[in-house]
């Protein structure tokens, strides 16, 4: 009888499938708290018809599947599989990007891409793709916009899971479908392609929409081979404020009004423990730049691109530093320890070989979820609170306020670097993780993307939710082999 | 088939006796009659069937206690707010027709802006509630008559805002529902109790199974609150309009302008979407006034801009020739409202559609710079008021062809469609002769620009069999050129597979062979596992394309 | 026109809600959007204009019989002819208000009336007044001291027409004597029609008893013609609406006018000037009938033409009747010119002004939703934070005189006159 490792090999050819005990290794763990559990296999898929046949052996075998797609390091439990016997899907190396139209100004990329290399490819026609903050150079693009990482741009989102648009998944009943208005046509993009048709719609196909099926899915519900990203004209000019603040209080008005007024394609707010990690090379300059920089930050970038940007850039500088006067706030080009400009470019280029959440103190355990901005403060409060009583210093939490969804909802994050190589400050962390988790769910918070512990706590707020969760999985994929464990209680 | 007494009393004591009638006088008005908007089945010479009674419920949890009702006994039930179109309509005989005009509050959240609604909230209610506070909606190319709620849950929504403020689809945040087996669901940070800020997730966004690229038209439940983003109005709080009835105009002050830009051609058309789709620059945009037709449509605005004029007046207006001299000018051309949020912000914007019009050899309308044509269509477009001008030629209508949402696409062809069209205005009396090229639409379908939609009004007498009969004949012609186009079905049919031309329902069996054969069945076999999970004994119609995945295997 | 022949509006209604709303153009709350009291209250789509039109349908193809709760149904309308406005914002062919008369004269035909309905009609016939109760022989009581000429005696300008409401009603009559003081003492030369004084039948046109009312205008017009009446001036607005338009269908040939016409007219002239200060804040209720009913009647025959292939249109041109040149700006600038007296508008105001319930005879025949439409409109008027409510109608008055709102509080009622009258 053929071995799962002969199948796989017919599958993906054997120079794609690993049982080497270093790479099983790696893939056993992340940099989070998740229990590591080692793979029985790596296997590095090249197409979409070898994803395709890899998902139905998996049903045949009953055998689960654990996407990748980003390079290591990986911080949020996702990647780790929950259950023995697993094979991780490595998607890595399919990083092509299979087409640009500048004319639609639409991508297409495979699992693979990161964002350096988008970015350079898309400069060339003049273009660019929103990001999320300071993504680590490893990170796959189409993973960071399947799991709906926050973006700088939160103007420009018009749809919560912009500016993801069709993609191409396998789901984990081994069927194969195009998503949102690629799921129109017929199933080659060659061929809708040359019916003028461009993936620019991500609803539907039909009455239902597929694409949200795999967003914040962590791979459980499928896999996703290839993704229409819409992007955005490369600025002429740009230019970055910052608004200095005591409070994270006195930046509400400011922001909201921002929001309302339609100005800064890049809109966040960071406490000084964020702004310094995000800004400093090294540990010790993250210390002073903590020391010398402003509690609260808020960052309002604003550009210009083919129409008449010199005019649009002046007349919104005028404007949003109205706004700042109107609502108690200094609108600048520097603080101190940080210049606007600078803070702009940080943000979004991807992060070093090392990624910069760990330059503080080695490694770091982020809380995020969404809420509401006006009761952001209240979080943090309990944040602080909490890390108070656990000995944590709260000068270390780096705290991140991205407004989303056009700011009906924020992504506020908490995060909170420790040395990995003391173990009482591991085990400070670790419980203070926990607990915290578990208080900002009881405030409040929500979490879209229940990594980890999150599931269980989400889930268990909400029964019905968890129940139609279950029959989701239940359609797509029936035999539970697609990231099995994850988005389930505990 | 009348339900069984205890069945009627069992739903009485759910709504209480003044909400619940089977008389048939009543139940007769709960009917789709052919001069209704199809949405999109296309003209029909009947009625849809006759429910076997009406509840009027009051609350979620009446509209649940109906539900569960239904499926204890097996009963249609299809909800709908405004019956504006045959989808809210039952499709079968043992039917209940649920009339959802008592939940209608509106509640709204200005600092996270969004508008937390019940189903008969209509989007000019929302809108009034929001320009108090500020605030604005995407209203869509249905027009203000219709339920909110509806718009985003149910169909498409976009409309001439949506560049700016994105369409239905992507406004929802959490939405609660009544499932088809009676559950109820609320989606997001709503299920947790956290708030209405989100609607997706956690993990896979649940809303996917209940809204797509439009919604389920009923099939999967009935939605019953739903929070809808909001988007900035810089103008008055209080929507000052004027003017002698019919002919209302609107000045929201100096900081918004409305106009209509016109082009020498299609492709220079084109081009300057393209930049208005690659800005924020537009406010609104719309190909409006087109649905009057190429040859009408200056006549029609003097005509609904002048208190005093009727359709009677189009012979005499037609020989004017500052009129003929402005139509043709306006031969290729759409509208925009640009909003200035500051004086800087409107001269940028000004001076936007200037380099965009120089760049593209454009031109603005002269005849629409007029102030009571500009302030007729600031009104129109920021309102969408006037739902039944769609209707006021010949008292029916349908939107035909529904060309390629991609402008570039769609210049290539809309010539032919033009043409197509004028032929059969010509050639047969059956439709209004308005001069082929009535081509409307949002200027973008999507948020941010993208995506367009594009349909031919065209106009009919639904009083008139023949009329009826010959605009069927030109749907079917349409076809043809749709399917040399590969342009897939003709928007007037669209859901020509979800109701049978006489109203009723299409059976699993009838929907397995049509639904197996398209390009990517599978969507339609997960289709049919969704409604499985959300509504397993399938009582709410076949507005939901499925096919039965053993069918596929 | 038979019920039948308004089949092509029938087919031709597109459910676009304009029947249901007030012009969409003009919302500016969920509170206040609304405007057909009809479907308002009893909330089935059976009892707007378009379900009006539908039902029509089924009437005369067989399917629904003129059972109690159709019945009730028809005659549920107030007649108010905001359906009429609402419609014809977009659309020029459908007749909303004529069709819900015709469909209720279709069941009175047949019938099939209400218990209410009765004794008005038998009234009518019989004391020639629409107020149950009310004896011809004491119609005229109100007129004795005011030394109005007697049309058929001697000869006069203008013909005062009270109507039933201030003819028989004793807090009424003190107003209509008030409105025959303010023009006698302004010098308008007034007369009455005496023993010929009778009612207008106005609402029973609008209760669909047309032939009721054919009988009382054509004796009516009669005796406007012996009595040589060349002007007539009423406070009431279904007269005035009865008068200036179904009448003149019938060949009336008078001009006719409301008192707030006259009284604007002769405050401009200088003929009537204020000496007293009024310090309210007051809101306007539009009548119905004087307002977007109020338009003159323009004789009219002809036939739909279809140009353009499908475009409706009529031959000759058709006058279009859609509540653009209703009697809204006399009444405001009387309160205008009153010193101390500031104008509050309610959202419902002018063509799209909220009923007061107690058109089509609703007053009688379903009192609970007549009490309920007036309450809507208490609620407007207290939302304005108006210290009264102002009308020019006795029905408007009578109606509201009596309701709360929806927080059970009422508000001052006061005819326009009796604030003309504080301020002289």
């Amino acid at each position: 009888m053929e071995t799962i490792y002969e199948k796989l090999c017919a599958i993906l050819g054997s120079e794609n499938v690993s049982d080497d005990p270093a790479t099983l290794e790696a893939f056993s763990r992340d940099e989070s708290f998740a229990t590591p559990m080692k793979p029985f296999f790596v296997v590095k898929p090249e197409n979409a018809k070898q994803v395709q046949a890899l998902v139905r052996l998996a049903n045949e075998t009953k055998t689960p599947l654990v996407p990748v797609s980003s390079g290591a390091p990986h911080f949020k439990g996702d990647t780790v599989p929950s259950v023995p016997e697993s094979i991780i899907v490595d998607l890595s190396g399919m990083n092509k990007i299979i087409s640009i139209n500048r004319q639609q100004r639409m991508a297409i990329i495979e699992p693979g891409v990161t964002y350096g290399q988008l970015q350079e490819a898309l400069a060339k026609e003049g273009m660019t793709l929103s990001t999320s903050i300071r993504p680590r150079a490893t990170k796959s693009v189409l993973t960071s916009l399947l799991e709906i990482e926050p973006r700088l741009n939160c103007l420009h989102q018009f749809n919560y899971t912009e500016p993801l648009r069709c993609v191409e998944v396998t789901f984990g009943d081994g069927n194969q479908i195009f998503t949102g208005a690629a799921g129109n046509g017929p199933q080659d993009l060659q061929k809708q392609w040359e019916l003028g048709n461009w993936q620019v719609h991500s609803n539907g196909p039909a009455m239902t929409d597929m694409l949200r099926m795999v967003t914040q899915a962590q791979g459980s519900m499928g896999i996703v081979t290839w993704a229409s990203v819409k992007c955005e004209l490369l600025p002429t000019i740009k230019k970055m404020f910052l608004a200095p603040a005591k409070k994270s209080t006195d930046l509400e008005d400011f922001v909201y009004k921002a929001i309302w007024a339609r100005i800064g394609d890049k809109l966040y707010v960071m406490n000084k423990a964020y702004l310094a990690s995000l800004m400093g090379e090294t540990p010790e300059e993250i210390a002073e730049l903590k020391h010398i920089m402003p509690n609260w930050v808020a960052a309002v970038g604003i550009s210009g691109d083919i129409l008449l940007p010199e005019m649009k850039v002046s007349a919104q500088e005028y404007d949003i530093k109205d706004y700042a006067k109107q609502t108690g706030v200094q609108l600048l080009s520097k603080v101190p320890g940080a210049v606007g400009d600078a803070v702009l470019e940080k943000s979004v280029s991807p992060s070093g070989e090392a990624y910069w959440k760990q330059t503080a103190k080695g490694a770091f355990q982020d809380i995020f979820f969404i809420t509401t901005l006006d009761r952001t403060s209240k979080f943090i409060e309990a944040m602080y609170a909490l890390a108070i009583e656990a000995g944590y210093p709260t000068e270390d939490i780096g705290v991140y306020i991205q407004p989303q969804h056009m700011g009906t909802s924020v992504h506020l994050e908490f995060s909170l670097p420790y040395d990995p190589g003391n173990s009482n400050e591991v085990k400070k962390v670790r419980e203070l993780y926990i607990a915290a988790s578990k208080e900002m769910s009881k405030l409040g918070g929500f979490y879209a993307r229940p990594y980890d512990i999150w599931s269980t706590i989400q889930l268990n707020k909400d029964a019905q939710t968890y129940e139609i969760l279950k029959r989701m999985k239940n359609i797509f994929d029936p035999s539970n082999i697609m990231n099995t464990g994850k988005l389930t209680l505990k | 088939m009348a339900f069984p007494k205890e069945i009627y009393k069992a739903l009485e004591d759910i709504v209480g006796k003044r909400n619940i009638s089977e008389n048939i006088g009543v139940c007769e008005t709960y009917r789709c009659i052919p001069s209704q908007s199809s949405a999109h089945y296309g003209p029909s010479e009947h009625w849809t069937p006759l429910p076997q009674a009406v509840v009027l419920p009051g609350s979620t949890e009446e509209v649940q206690n109906i539900i569960r009702l239904c499926n204890k006994y097996g009963i249609e039930f299809k909800a709908s707010t405004t019956f504006w179109a045959a989808m809210g309509y039952i499709g079968g005989d043992f039917a209940l027709q649920i009339d959802l005009r008592r939940m209608k509050s509106i509640e709204i959240d200005v600092k996270n802006m969004c508008a937390i609604v019940e189903p008969f909230a209509i989007a000019a209610t929302v809108q009034a509630e929001a320009m108090k506070v500020g605030l604005n909606l995407n209203i869509p190319g249905v027009g203000c008559s219709s339920s909110a709620l509806a718009n985003a849950s149910s169909w498409i929504a976009f409309g001439p805002n949506t560049i700016f403020m994105g369409s239905g689809s992507e406004n929802i945040l959490g939405m609660e529902w009544v499932l088809g087996g009676g559950e109820v669901l609320r989606t997001g940070s709503l299920g947790s109790g956290d708030g209405w800020f989100c609607g997706e997730g956690p993990g896979p966004s649940q809303r996917g199974l209940l809204r797509g690229l439009f919604g389920t038209a009923g099939t999967t439940g009935v939605c019953t609150k739903m929070a809808i983003r909001l988007h900035p109005w810089p103008g008055p709080a209080d929507f000052p309009t004027y003017g002698t009835v019919p002919a209302y105009k609107a000045d929201f002050g100096p900081n918004f302008k409305c106009y209509t830009l016109c082009y020498p051609s299609w492709e220079a058309w084109a081009r300057s979407v393209q930049y208005f789709h690659e800005s924020d620059i537009a406010y609104s945009g719309h190909r409006q006034f087109s649905m009057f037709g190429r040859n009408l449509k200056a006549a029609m605005l003097k005509i609904i801009t002048d208190p005093d004029k009727q359709l009677c007046d189009i012979p005499e207006l037609l020989e004017d020739p500052y009129i003929k001299e402005q139509n043709e000018k306006m031969k290729l051309d759409y509208q925009v409202i640009i909003a200035g949020f500051s004086e800087r912000d409107l001269e940028y914007k000004e001076k936007a559609i200037d380099y965009i019009l120089e760049q593209t050899g454009g031109w603005k309308s002269e005849m629409m710079l007029e102030k009571d044509m500009h302030d007729y269509a600031l009104l129109y477009l920021t309102r969408l008021g006037h739902k039944n001008l769609n209707f006021v030629m010949c008292g029916a209508y349908e939107g035909t062809f529904g060309l390629s949402p991609n402008v570039w696409r769609t210049i290539q062809v809309v010539e032919d469609a033009t043409a197509q069209k004028r032929k059969w205005e010509v050639e047969h009396t059956s439709i209004a002769a308005t001069g082929g090229d009535s081509a409307m639409g949002s200027l973008s379908g999507i948020g941010g620009g993208g995506a367009t939609g594009w349909e031919f009004f065209t106009n009919f007498d639904a009083y008139d069999k023949e009329s009826v009969r010959g605009t069927c004949k030109f749907v079917d012609g349409n076809q043809e050129f749709h399917n040399k186009y590969s342009f897939g079905p003709d928007f007037c049919r669209w859901n020509s597979d979800v109701r049978h031309m006489n109203g009723y329902n299409y059976t699993q069996e009838e929907h397995d062979e049509m639904f197996s054969k398209t390009p990517q069945p599978w969507i339609f076999a997960y289709q049919y596992k969704i409604r499985e999970a959300v509504n397993p004994k399938n009582l709410s119609g076949s507005y939901l394309r499925t096919v039965n995945p053993e069918k596929l295997k | 026109m038979a019920l039948k022949d308004f089949r092509p509006m029938m087919e031709r209604c597109s459910n676009c809600a304009g029947c249901k709303f007030i012009p969409f153009d003009k919302i500016k709350s969920i509170r206040f959007a609304e405007n057909c009291p009809s479907i308002g209250y009893y909330n089935f789509m059976t009892y707007s204009a378009r379900g009006r039109f539908q039902l029509s349908q089924s009437l005369l193809d067989g399917r629904t019989k003129l059972d109690d709760t159709v019945t009730e149904a028809i005659h549920s309308c107030t007649s108010c002819g905001y359906c009429d406005v609402g419609c014809k914002v977009t659309r020029y062919n459908l007749e909303t208000l004529e069709h819900n008369i015709e469909q209720k004269a279709y069941a009175v035909e047949q019938g099939k009336v209400l218990e209410g309905q009765k004794p008005v009609i038998e009234n009518l016939k019989k004391e020639q007044s629409m107020l149950p109760g009310a004896k011809k022989a004491n119609r005229t009581d109100w007129a004795k001291d005011l030394n109005l000429k007697d049309l058929f005696k001697e000869k006069a300008e203008v013909a005062f027409f009270a109507g039933c409401k201030y003819s028989y009603e004793p807090k009424l009559q003190k107003i209509a004597q008030a409105a025959v003081k303010l023009l006698q003492g302004a010098g308008v030369d007034l007369g009455y029609l005496g023993a010929a004084d009778n009612c207008c039948a106005g609402r029973a046109h609008q209760m669909g008893f047309l032939n009721e009312f054919k009988d009382r205008a054509k004796a009516n017009i009669k005796a406007f013609e012996t009595a040589g009446v060349k002007t007539i001036v009423t406070p009431c607005s279904d007269c005035y609406h009865a008068f200036k338009r179904q009448y003149a269908k019938l060949g009336l040939n008078v001009k006719v006018l409301h008192v707030v016409e006259y009284v604007d007219q002769l405050i401009q002239e200088g003929k009537i000037k204020f000496t007293k200060t009024v310090p309210m804040t007051v809101t306007y209720h539009d009548p119905c009938h004087l307002g977007r009913l109020g338009e003159e009647y323009i004789p009219w025959e002809g036939k739909e033409k279809k140009i353009f292939n499908q475009i409706h249109t009529w031959e000759p041109r058709r006058p279009r009747y859609n509540g653009a040149y209703g009697i809204y700006d006399a009444p405001r600038n009387i309160l205008k010119a009153i010193p101390g007296i500031t104008l509050v508008e309610m959202e419902r105001i002018r063509e799209y002004s909220w009923c007061c319930g107690a058109g089509g005879g609703c007053s009688e025949s379903n009192p609970e939703f007549s009490a309920w439409t007036a309450g809507e409109r208490i609620t407007e008027a207290n939302a304005t934070g108006a210290d009264a409510l102002v009308t020019a109608c006795p029905w408007c008055k009578d109606n509201f005189v009596n309701a709360v709102d929806e927080n059970g509080n009422k508000i001052e009622v006061l005819d326009i006159i009796e604030l003309v009258q504080q301020a002289m």
